[in-house]
């Protein structure tokens, strides 16, 4: 039976932004004989390199693929299908999963040619998958959908009420559909509720919720299974892209399809919610990876003899020279699970010496190996405390790759959780709960942590408040005997059976060991991801490149390094950021040489020490650039070798940090020479596939080099470029090599200002000024790229205004670049790092202030 | 070459004739009343076609100037200055061969603010008589030109002797009748008067060759140096010598204000129009690369050693 069918009106196609000549009705005849009509959106293309079948989910319809239709590429045809009963297609009797599945095959096969690769959105998800198995499909991209049910997730509340109430809610009140538009921006409601204005039009969306199968009585139970062991098997590439606020199809559903599909590449849209192909740029991600991944399948897609002859470019290939276009970079695995679990002695793989292995070798070393909040530990007791932690976890069922939220404050305890969930095999996953509740529950919810560790206070929040849905929570375990004294011997025999009890797994160098996240100084927080390998290339480039000793650091995530060097690592009494000061870091560094500060808390020990020295042999200050009046004065204060090296979240440390106080042809902070085993190349900041003779973005390369942003595929394929073969990693910041070699750092790219004389880092004016007048200012560009007005803004606790004409006068003089204006008024900070001003923000007010608006 | 000039008694238009002269071309000058150019003067009204022909007999360009920019004029008048007699100087040009012709960036101007645009096309359609005067006779111009034809609109132009912008900013001050809309804080871009007579002789050389990039279209030309509204008026009142003071003005009220008094205030010279005040309320400031590119042109003087300059002047010439 076909009910009417009819499109869209052009003048709706383009009102919604569609192409009117896209819309096509087709009728094809399932394999049982039941005859079809359907409405498509179709670009019409000769699918010389191939074909795209994109199926929509409940209730939507091919309107949100119009990105994918309008952005393929040349060669490609692309249809995005309204299924039976939904959009414009027509309305006919009820359909179940098994049909809805046999009707796209049918489809597929009458009005396609050749291999296919295909994408889906929620309830289509399940039909494109079992169509799939049935058809030539080479690759599948997947946005927000489930094949079930993730163990321990119940229905989604959405779906369970539209389900309990499905002819009510659905089909009776346009309720579903409105809930569904409203879920995105208002420009698309329109289009989405456009083919359910109705009841009669509706019954297909009221079917389709009650046709979800929850259980082995309900007539879809049997289909869904098998899709979902079609899905399992599945071996060509998949893309899973996801909405990260969706309240339907959340985190947890990924992680279900990742365990599914482990060589699956994902990337999180974090900011989309459901609807994430019209809420986020999908189709550009989903076309870079099917050029990318999938090869041209126009070989195979027509006979031979009737292949057109296109003396195109490949589609693939993008050589430029020497530098080309990054291969994909796989999102690191999430669950690779090491092979095999060799007993307790060993744990790491044979000739690598994993992060854990310095602990491991002091096991027997009564001496200090932390001193700090929590107490003082000996490595012995802290390698027991791990050690036994290590156990309980794997005892409990943990499995080499489970990730676990380390949730315990900076401490004893927090040392040896950390350590314990590498020797158990474990990825670490941190948040720095500075950031604020909200965020860190975002982040820590896109990571799907299997497990949490923490105290049993910060436990119970983490199920309070949400942190760590669908994981086991453990409670930091007490240290095996533990004596505050440090001096605890101990029953050789109890600890024997201690360390015996748990068969511990090898680290490889290629598994994942962390997951940590970026400032977000510069846009949202990125998860990044290590392996034991660059974990352990940190190690050795720190212990081999750097005096480095016993340590002091104001910055708790460092002393995590300290077992690894084998160092001893001290923590103040009070880790709050800006409570170091002078008389707590004479305290805290007591039996230290060396120190490890976060440029603000150099700057209020210097600030504090009234005159007072502390010697110390060697200072670190991470967080580059660090003024070089501040690296005097550190040198003054503790007599010490204060080196600044470059670095950042996705690799650290990069440069010796020596000379700050250099100077170079194009200004800005001598950051010292590239430490052995570290590449750098400066490219064009307007092409990272063209190098720059003079000064432009940084790219670095080395061992320790971050693996990928977690679960962002596009992002780190964004991050990355191959040169030579070397996968260098595109830090964002612009700089220079003088004739030394040595690297200087001239701000963030985003921080430039292009006026039309040509590209001018904002700390070129701002150094100027502060030099000619000790004003801290701010340098910020102002209008298009290329053409931009250079603006100073002048700190001062006031709402941003035109500065005073002798201020003005005075900042004009004291830079060598025209000045267009000179305002007054605070400086926007970012949040986690208090000396960063947000300069994006500020441009956008200088700019609304001069536009006079 | 020879070359006419129409409307050498405004301060660009005298810079302009003598700047030609100076380099050794024939430059005769033609507006209603001598010009103190001291070169070759015809006096003839450019609504007067015959004799703005008579005038281009024998010269091979010419350099349109002239134009009606009064705030309060009737349309007719603009109709017939700054369209009829553009569409007179078309006509004598085809009898030359090149054509400059001058028009002013509130052809484009909208309302909104222009932050760094290119030239856009002119298409005013707002109440200014002037600016939708000179927008009309900005397309006429490039439509009708037979002739190799550049169309130049220098932006908010400035010098020594300018009665226009500087004279009205020193009066108003010392009168104690200068308001700033917003305090003066729209980025506005403006041009130092030889930097812009720099630009027209480009233009005009430009004309030589028919194919040339620049000709056949409009460029906007300024100094690239935008500044606060406040700053300009700030630097202008110092070289004067006069202490910088102003009152400021929200936007909204100066704009009404300035439709309010431009139609009610007595005589010609109202201190603010609707048109100037929304003009100076809102920044305008140009991409320059394209312009100076096609021109083989920039500014070579600035505002600041313009500034210098003008300071000179008025020490020389005493208010």
């Amino acid at each position: 039976m076909i009910a009417q069918a009819h499109g869209p009106t052009a003048a709706q196609m383009r009102d919604w932004g569609l192409d009117p000549t896209w819309s096509r009705l087709v009728d094809f005849t399932t394999s049982d004989g039941t005859a079809v009509r359907w409405h498509i959106l179709d670009n019409g293309a000769d699918p010389v390199r191939g074909t795209l079948v994109c199926t929509h989910g409940n209730p939507t319809w091919s309107y949100i693929w119009k990105d994918f239709v309008a952005q393929a590429p040349a060669g490609w045809r692309v249809v995005a299908v309204d299924q039976t009963g939904m959009g414009f297609s027509g309305r006919g009797t009820p359909r179940i999963l098994a049909e809805r599945i046999s009707e796209l095959v049918a489809f597929v096969r009458q009005h396609t040619a050749g291999p296919v690769v295909m994408a889906a959105h929620d309830w289509g998800g399940p039909v494109t998958i079992g169509a799939a198995a049935q058809l030539d499909c080479r690759a599948l991209v997947l946005t927000n959908t489930a094949v079930g049910l993730p163990d321990g997730v119940r229905m989604p509340p959405l779906i369970a009420l539209a389900r309990s109430a499905a002819t009510f809610g659905c089909e009776r009140t346009p309720a579903f559909v409105g809930g569904t538009a409203r879920m995105t921006d208002p420009v698309h409601r329109d289009a989405l509720r456009a083919p359910y204005r109705g009841r009669e039009r509706r019954h297909a969306v009221a079917e389709f919720v009650a046709d979800i199968p929850v259980g082995p009585a309900d007539r879809s139970w049997i289909t869904l299974q098998q899709v979902a062991r079609d899905l399992d098997s599945v071996t060509y590439p998949v893309l899973l892209a996801w909405g990260g606020r969706d309240p339907v199809f959340h985190h947890r559903f990924l992680a279900d399809l990742v365990d599914r599909v482990p060589q699956a590449q994902i990337q999180v849209f974090p900011a989309a919610a459901h609807l994430v192909t019209l809420d986020a740029p999908v189709a550009d991600v989903a076309w870079t990876w099917l050029l990318d991944t999938v090869p041209d399948l126009g070989e195979s897609a027509l006979p031979a003899g009737e292949r057109p002859d296109t003396g195109g470019e490949p589609v693939t290939a993008k050589d430029q020279g020497s530098l080309t276009a990054s291969p994909p970079a796989s999102s690191p695995p999430a669950s690779s699970p090491p092979a095999s679990s060799p007993p307790a002695s060993s744990t790491s793989a044979a000739g690598f010496a994993s992060v854990t292995s310095g602990l491991v070798d002091r096991s027997t070393d009564t001496s200090v190996a932390y001193r700090g909040p929590g107490g003082t530990r000996s490595w012995q007791q802290l390698f027991d405390h791990a050690h036994h932690i290590a156990s309980r976890l794997v005892a409990d069922g943990l499995t080499p790759g489970d990730r676990v939220a380390l949730l315990v404050p900076p401490s004893a305890d927090c040392l040896a959780a950390a350590y314990g969930i590498w020797l158990a095999g474990g990825v670490v996953v941190a948040v720095d709960a500075q950031i604020g509740l909200r965020p860190m529950r975002r982040l820590m919810r896109a990571a799907t942590v299997q497990w949490a560790i923490g105290t049993s206070r910060t436990t119970r929040l983490a199920r309070v408040v949400g942190l760590t849905p669908g994981a086991r929570h453990m409670v930091v375990p007490a240290a095996p005997g533990h004596v505050d004294s440090g001096q605890a011997h101990r029953d050789e025999a109890h600890r024997d059976e201690a360390r015996s009890d748990q068969a511990l797994p090898t680290l490889h160098p290629e598994a994942p060991a962390a997951v940590v996240h970026t400032s977000g100084a510069t846009g949202p927080a990125k998860p990044v991801v290590y392996t034991h390998g660059a974990l352990a290339a940190q190690r050795d480039v720190v212990l081999g490149q750097f005096p480095m000793g016993a340590f002091t650091t104001s910055f708790a995530p460092f002393t995590l390094v300290g077992p690894a060097l084998g160092l001893t690592c001290s923590l103040p009494a009070d880790v709050t950021p800006g409570a170091l000061d002078f008389d707590a870091f004479v305290a805290a560094s007591a039996d230290t040489t060396t120190a490890w500060l976060s440029p603000a808390a150099a700057q209020r020990v210097v600030d504090t020490a009234g005159g007072r020295s502390v010697p110390m042999q060697l200072i670190m200050l991470a967080g580059a650039p660090v003024p070089p009046e501040l690296v005097s004065a550190v040198e003054t204060i503790t007599g010490a070798d204060v080196r600044a090296p470059y670095g950042m979240t996705e690799a650290m440390p990069l440069t010796d940090g020596t000379t700050p106080a250099a100077t170079g042809p194009y200004g800005g902070t001598c950051t010292g020479r590239p430490l052995d085993g570290v590449d750098i190349v400066i490219t064009d900041v307007d092409d990272p596939g063209k190098l720059s003779t003079t000064w432009g973005e940084i790219l670095v390369s080395a061992a320790w080099m971050r693996a990928g942003y977690d679960r962002r595929w596009g992002l780190t394929r964004d991050a990355t470029v191959a040169i030579d073969g070397t996968m260098f990693h595109r830090t964002g910041d612009v700089g220079y090599l003088d004739a030394d070699g040595r690297l200087f750092q001239l701000g963030r790219v985003v921080h430039l200002i292009t006026p039309a004389a040509g590209p001018l880092p904002c700390v070129v004016p701002e150094h100027e000024v502060l030099a000619a007048t000790g004003q801290s200012v701010a340098a910020v560009g102002v209008g298009p790229a290329g053409t931009q007005a250079l603006v100073v803004v002048v700190d001062a606790d006031a709402n941003l205004a035109l500065a005073d004409l002798a201020t003005t006068a005075a900042v004009r003089a004291a830079c060598s670049a025209p000045v267009a204006a000179v305002l007054t008024g605070r400086l926007p900070v970012d949040i986690r790092h208090r000396t960063k001003v947000d300069r994006v923000a500020l441009a956008a007010s200088a700019a609304g202030l001069l536009a006079g608006r | 070459m020879r070359v006419l000039v129409t409307g050498a008694t405004s301060l660009l238009g005298a810079t302009v004739a003598t700047s030609l002269a100076r380099r050794g071309d024939d430059v005769t000058c033609l507006q209603r009343r001598p010009s103190d150019t001291g070169l070759r003067d015809v006096s003839a009204d450019i609504t007067d076609a015959d004799a703005v022909r008579r005038a281009a007999d024998g010269h091979d360009a010419i350099v349109h100037l002239a134009a009606l920019v009064a705030p309060r004029a009737r349309w007719q008048r603009f109709v017939d200055v700054n369209i009829g007699g553009s569409a007179n100087v078309v006509a004598a040009a085809a009898g030359c061969g090149r054509l400059v012709h001058i028009s002013t960036p509130s052809v484009a101007f909208d309302n909104s603010p222009a932050m760094g645009p290119d030239a856009e096309p002119a298409r005013y359609s707002g109440r200014d008589g002037y600016a939708r005067s000179k927008a009309i006779a900005e397309r006429m111009v490039l439509s009708t030109s037979i002739v190799p034809t550049v169309v130049l609109r220098p932006h908010l132009v400035w010098g020594p002797g300018d009665t226009q912008l500087v004279g009205r900013i020193v009066d108003r001050a010392v009168a104690g009748r200068l308001a700033l809309p917003r305090g003066g804080a729209a980025l506005v871009d403006s041009t130092y008067v030889t930097d812009a007579a720099d630009a027209i002789v480009a233009g005009l050389d430009a004309t030589a060759d028919a194919g040339h990039r620049a000709v056949g279209r409009a460029w906007v030309v300024s100094g690239g140096e935008p500044r606060p509204v406040r700053d300009l008026v700030a630097s202008i009142l110092i070289a004067a010598g006069v202490e910088p003071s102003w009152r400021s003005t929200p936007g909204m009220v100066a704009s009404i204000a300035g439709a309010v008094v431009g139609a009610a205030w007595p005589g010609s010279e109202p201190p603010l129009t609707h048109f100037a005040a929304r003009q100076l309320t809102v920044a305008h400031w140009f991409d320059q690369r394209q312009a100076c590119e096609a021109l083989g042109w920039e500014p070579a003087v600035g505002l600041d050693a313009g500034f210098v300059e003008l300071a000179r002047w008025f020490a020389e010439h005493p208010r």
